[in-house]
């Protein structure tokens, strides 16, 4: 892999909404099969940066790449629908599901765009769905006929079907209890690295970071208080915000102990 | 909240409750036609033959619910009957249906001014209240079938309209539609597959009202003489018929009027039933 060009960078991000600054001057690049954690309180913008990423807001920026469609701005991002070969996992996974649609559907749904016929794309469904651990039975299943967890797993073979580059996670746990929770981050982590797919997470959760992430960026009104590596990000803060962020929760014993 | 609340399990395999019971009613519904196909076509009699040797007969093995002041047979006039009643209300009621849904999708789809101008000419016609607005049909333009269905199908659309609006609009918010989007869906794709099968069932469920409503509505205006006209055995009209025999010759308004509370109950009775399984009641 060419691990000199990074797969998504972009420099001095802005959004605004009116005269509300919703983000100024983020910065970050990802490398292939790298994840990114996207950390901070409600309203920091973390929900902002994906949707702004993907063109669903009116957002500039001073260098915005994406190395799956060799794209390249600077200036506006250009409104549209989504970046190519990425996905996006919604927080909550009964409203991101259709309820009058089987998950089977739901999942082909992902591969709309490449018109493949129907026994074929039905293959691809069944083996995603033993990808992230769903028999074959809840290819038939409504999203109310399932758990809140099975619903998550079934988004997740919806981004995953489409064998993407980069996924966007926008809290993905947050909806699911602890002990599913867990299961749905392995499950996650082991998929990245058999993939090799880069994730943008964005989480309230820094267990979840300390375990999984490659770098953290952290957001503060709009603005970034620190983005580091993982490692130094928990042993060496970048800003006092921070620095109180990480020691709030390795006091809530939030930190597996390696991180701490 | 998710598992357990609306799904049951017969032979080992999860079924939508919805689409369960949508595939009961049309079996019943099927019977149903069969069976009055069925009567139409082995009844002896003819709905508009009178029979002057036989009139005000009360029911017998010969004349089931009797018959009428011109001798006519009340039990096949109730079996024609259903067809005007039934038949002419379901098709009032459906084309409200449909028109309404479409008009409220329209509108939410519409962008804020196309919006407003659709709303609110559903708003005013609302002004109209459904019996008024027949009655000067049909003093306007004269008494007849046709006038009857037009005024009707005029205000019948509205609360189609605007339940249809308002389930578009939140649902065009949600989460899968915006999957569906970023997916690359048409938006008439995205219409049809995702959008009609969430809103279909509360749609369904005012229909079902609104299908008895006209049904009353029909019955009630040719009973006042503005609807269907005689000999046309249509059940409020058949009503006005024995209104002159209440006293002496009650059947030939009770049988009628027990069609007309009948059927009423039985649709309202079937929509609460589907509002039931909806909010995933068992």
């Amino acid at each position: 892999m060419q691990q000199n060009k990074p797969l998504i960078s972009i420099s001095n991000l802005q959004v605004s909404a009116g005269d509300k600054q919703l983000l100024s001057g983020v910065c970050f690049d990802l490398y292939e099969g790298e994840m990114l954690c996207i950390v901070g309180e409600s309203g920091a913008g973390k929900s902002t940066l994906i949707k702004a990423l993907q063109g669903m807001m009116p957002a500039r920026c001073d260098s915005f790449t994406y190395a799956p469609s060799n794209f390249e701005v600077c200036g506006a991002i250009p409104s549209g629908l989504g970046l190519p070969q990425a996905r996006w996992v919604m927080q909550d996974p009964l409203s991101a599901l259709n309820p009058r649609q089987s998950l089977g559907r739901s999942i082909a749904e992902s591969l709309h765009k490449e018109r493949l016929p129907k026994d074929h794309l039905r293959k691809r469904v069944l083996s995603v769905l033993s990808d992230v651990e769903l028999s074959e039975e809840f290819y038939d299943r409504l999203p109310s006929q399932v758990s809140l967890g099975q619903a998550q797993r079934a988004c997740l073979a919806r981004a995953l079907i489409a064998k993407p580059k980069l996924i966007f996670f926008d809290e993905p746990l947050s909806a699911l209890d602890a002990l599913v929770q867990k299961k749905i981050a392995h499950r996650m982590e082991h998929l990245r690295r058999a993939t090799n797919t880069t994730y943008i997470a964005v989480t309230h959760d820094l267990g979840f970071a300390a375990a999984y992430a490659d770098k953290v960026l952290l957001l503060r009104d709009g603005t970034v208080s620190a983005y580091q590596s993982r490692s130094a990000f928990f042993a060496n803060p970048q800003s006092d915000y921070a620095i109180d962020l990480v020691a709030a929760a390795q006091s809530l014993g939030a930190l597996p102990k390696a991180a701490a | 909240m998710s598992l357990s609340q609306s799904f049951s399990i017969s032979k080992g395999q999860l079924v939508d409750p919805l689409r369960h019971f949508t595939r009961q009613i049309a079996l019943v519904c099927l019977a149903l036609l069969s069976l009055w196909s069925l009567a139409l076509w082995l009844t002896p009699y003819e709905p508009a033959a009178a029979d002057f040797l036989d009139r005000l007969a009360p029911p017998s093995a010969a004349h089931w619910a009797g018959t009428d002041h011109l001798g006519r047979d009340i039990a096949t006039r109730l079996l024609y009957g259903a067809g005007w009643s039934l038949g002419l209300s379901l098709a009032i009621s459906l084309t409200g249906f449909v028109v309404g849904t479409f008009v409220g999708i329209f509108a939410a789809r519409s962008g804020p001014a196309g919006d407003f101008a659709v709303m609110r000419v559903t708003d005013s016609f609302f002004a109209f209240p459904e019996l008024i607005a027949a009655v000067t049909f049909a003093g306007l333009f004269g008494p007849s079938t046709t006038n009857l269905v037009i005024a009707l199908m005029m205000v019948s659309w509205m609360k189609f309209a605007r339940l249809a609006r308002a389930l578009t609009v939140n649902l065009g918010e949600s989460d899968f539609i915006t999957q569906a989007r970023l997916n690359g869906l048409s938006s008439l794709l995205i219409l049809w597959r995702h959008l009609l099968p969430n809103i279909l069932p509360s749609l369904l469920v005012l229909w079902t009202n609104s299908w008895s409503r006209t049904i009353l509505s029909v019955s009630g205006l040719s009973f006042l003489g503005f609807g269907i006209q005689p000999p046309s055995a249509e059940w409020g009209a058949m009503l006005l018929d024995g209104k002159a025999y209440m006293q002496t010759a009650p059947h030939i308004m009770i049988f009628p009027g027990l069609a007309v509370l009948l059927a009423v109950m039985v649709i309202n009775l079937t929509g609460d039933r589907f509002r039931d399984l909806m909010a995933g009641k068992t």
